[in-house]
């Protein structure tokens, strides 16, 4: 179970103009929880503040403010702990092109503490889960945007966690991988796992999610199935709700 | 520390799946040097061979006929050309001449007299075969001079002592062994302080930097490592690339000036004592080894300052446009530590990174000083120990990681 409890997280940029420090509000007071078997969509423009949440559940940033339980362990206490409970693939394409999927799950199962049996019998299964077993033993340097994925999803869930985080899954990938990646999302949640995934494709969301959460300037806005938030804006579509979302943050409402 | 060991492994799992970058760090610098100093050596013979197997072209202006019968009964050393086109000057430039001479035209009324004639040389001193020319030529008139001398001597019934008060005999004391010996020990230093620098720098911005470009950082931070771990295991890799390199360098080294040294005490026989000693310095493993003790500071120190630069940066360039400053301080002091007198200065073993160069220098020489070496070892230590420090809690901030 992922539990959020009034987040907020600030970052300090100078202004190249007048040199003077300026502060970013990423992320305002954002609560949420995610259910095992659950999955949510976090959705909402670049620069929203999805991927500074995602990464402050998955232990690489501490917030400022609130706090952040996954499976009952504080990652601001416990950091290793909770990152081995949680399986994180950034939003970055990009995997160690050097090696061959095979050693690259080989070596992180070591990073992640698992048995090497295990760790290469799970990989495995991964990859052929995945459609991707017969490229086991093939150097990454020259796979598509696709097949990096895959290998990196695969990378994410080596260690079985109880918790996964999948920012911008299926962002340049083709239609048949992105469905590849979405059906492994389903097992995911079939298997009891909590799934947190932003994105900003919003029909893949209605599909797959069983929450949505629609995140602007930091701040989260509704948090429930995707239907009740329609019916909730009174709007036929949640790019629909998007826009009106935008409309009142350049109003100055919210 | 197991952590930091998985992370040792893995970058030099990725290492050793590069076979390019292999070859340029671990095997060149073993062919580096032996390679080098064969050239070296063969191009420097063959090309003194060539000049001194050749006679000197010498365009000779002389009317009254005192030198031509001289220099032409020594073909071996001079040829007496016609004179070229576009005027003698530019045909030494041109090289297609090594010198002209032109001789007073009463020169045979002056010798007849017992006067001093005069005579013109022209040559290139930046070319080596015009300035041999010379050389011979002023052999060739040294013996003219004691015939003529002796003549006149003659002449006025003196004896031929006359001319020749004193009598210098010189006798050689080192040799070219013995030179070549004190200047490999002056630069050797040098290109091991720079070869640790920036044998680990490209290393170091490929795992830091590199790893934050490609998007594979996040990935990293992302397992249960904790990070202290993971900056201590790309310190460690950063450390133990410019040891190896270091390393490397000195062995192949070590490896030509033993190569030079059999092939120097075959060449000269039982007389090479003094330069084979000189030499013997250098491949000494004592020497060998305590130049090692000085380097791992050295290059811990290093070490700490790459990752620092690399870690901070957001891309490749940007760390290497970082980095680049601090090798052209390691080769500014390095060059400074070449600079004959120096070791005089008495400050100077106070300087970090060039105390190192120094002492290193001084224990090739054979003029070590045990406290100015543990000064620099000392100092060289307190430096990476300090660094280690800061580099950890500097790279701890989630700023120096997310950089924006």
């Amino acid at each position: 179970m992922i539990q959020l409890t009034d987040l907020c997280k600030a970052f300090t940029v100078k202004d190249r103009k007048t040199r003077a420090n300026k502060r970013i509000e990423a992320v305002r007071g954002l609560s949420l929880t995610v259910q095992p078997g659950e999955i949510y969509g976090l959705l909402g423009p670049n620069g929203a503040g999805k991927s500074t949440t995602l990464r402050m559940i998955a232990g690489l940033m501490r917030p400022d403010a609130g706090s952040i339980g996954i499976c009952g362990v504080d990652p601001a206490r416990e950091p290793e702990r909770a990152r081995s409970l949680v399986g994180y693939l950034s939003s970055d394409l990009s995997v160690y092109h050097r090696f061959t999927p095979r050693e690259l799950l080989r070596l992180f199962g070591e990073f992640q503490g698992v048995e090497a049996a295990v760790a290469e019998r799970r990989g495995l299964h991964l990859l052929e889960r995945l459609a991707l077993l017969d490229f086991a033993d093939v150097r990454m340097e020259g796979f598509s945007s696709g097949q990096k994925q895959k290998v990196s999803i695969a990378r994410a869930l080596l260690h079985d966690p109880r918790v996964v985080i999948f920012d911008e899954p299926t962002t340049g990938l083709d239609v048949l991988t992105a469905k590849t990646v979405l059906d492994l999302l389903r097992i995911m949640k079939a298997e009891g796992r909590s799934v947190i995934v932003s994105t900003h494709v919003l029909p893949m969301v209605d599909g797959i999610c069983d929450r949505v959460g629609i995140i602007f300037d930091g701040v989260l806005h509704g948090d429930a199935p995707p239907r009740e938030l329609l019916t909730r804006w009174g709007v036929p579509s949640l790019d629909e709700v998007f826009f009106k979302l935008a409309a009142d943050a350049a109003g100055g409402g919210a | 520390m197991r952590g930091a060991l998985l992370i040792v492994k893995k970058e030099f799992m990725e290492l050793s799946k590069d076979r390019k970058t292999m070859f340029f760090t671990f095997l060149m610098p073993l062919i580096l040097y032996p390679l080098l100093f064969t050239m070296m050596n063969r191009l420097g013979s063959n090309d003194e061979a060539r000049r001194l197997g050749r006679p000197s072209r010498v365009l000779l202006t002389d009317a009254s006929g005192a030198l031509a019968p001289g220099l032409r009964a020594d073909p071996r050393h001079f040829k007496l050309v016609d004179p070229p086109e576009g005027g003698a000057r530019q045909a030494i430039l041109n090289q297609r001449l090594e010198l002209a001479l032109e001789v007073d035209p009463e020169a045979s009324d002056r010798l007849a007299r017992f006067e001093t004639f005069p005579l013109k040389a022209l040559y290139d001193r930046s070319d080596e075969t015009s300035a041999l020319a010379l050389d011979r030529l002023k052999d060739f008139l040294k013996q003219q001079d004691t015939l003529w001398v002796q003549a006149r001597l003659r002449a006025i019934q003196a004896g031929p002592q006359l001319a020749v008060p004193t009598r210098l005999e010189v006798a050689e004391a080192g040799d070219m062994g013995l030179t070549l010996g004190k200047v490999i020990g002056s630069f050797l230093p040098y290109l091991l302080v720079m070869m640790m620098y920036l044998g680990s720098m490209q290393h170091g911005i490929y795992v830091t930097a590199g790893e934050k470009e490609r998007g594979t950082l996040l990935s990293l931070l992302a397992t249960s490592l904790p990070r202290n771990q993971i900056i201590l295991g790309k310190l460690l890799y950063i450390f133990l690339i410019g040891l190896i390199t270091a390393l490397l360098h000195m062995s192949s080294m070590a490896l030509a000036v033993g190569h030079a040294m059999a092939g120097h005490a075959a060449a000269a026989g039982p007389g090479a004592a003094a330069s084979t000693g000189a030499l013997a310095a250098i491949a000494n493993p004592v020497t060998m080894g305590l130049t090692f003790v000085l380097m791992v500071p050295l290059g811990l120190f290093f070490s700490n300052f790459i990752l620092l630069g690399g870690i901070q940066a957001r891309t490749t360039v940007e760390a290497g446009t970082a980095l680049a400053p601090g090798s052209f301080v390691v080769i500014f002091l390095g060059v400074f530590s070449m600079a004959p007198g120096i070791e005089k200065l008495r400050f100077l073993p106070f300087v970090p990174v060039l105390n190192v160069s120094l002492a290193i220098r001084k224990l090739f020489s054979q003029q070590a000083s045990a406290w100015e070496y543990l000064v620099a070892l000392g100092m060289t230590i307190g430096l990476a120990a300090f660094m280690t420090w800061l580099s950890t809690r500097m790279l701890n901030r989630e700023s120096a990681i997310f950089k924006v």
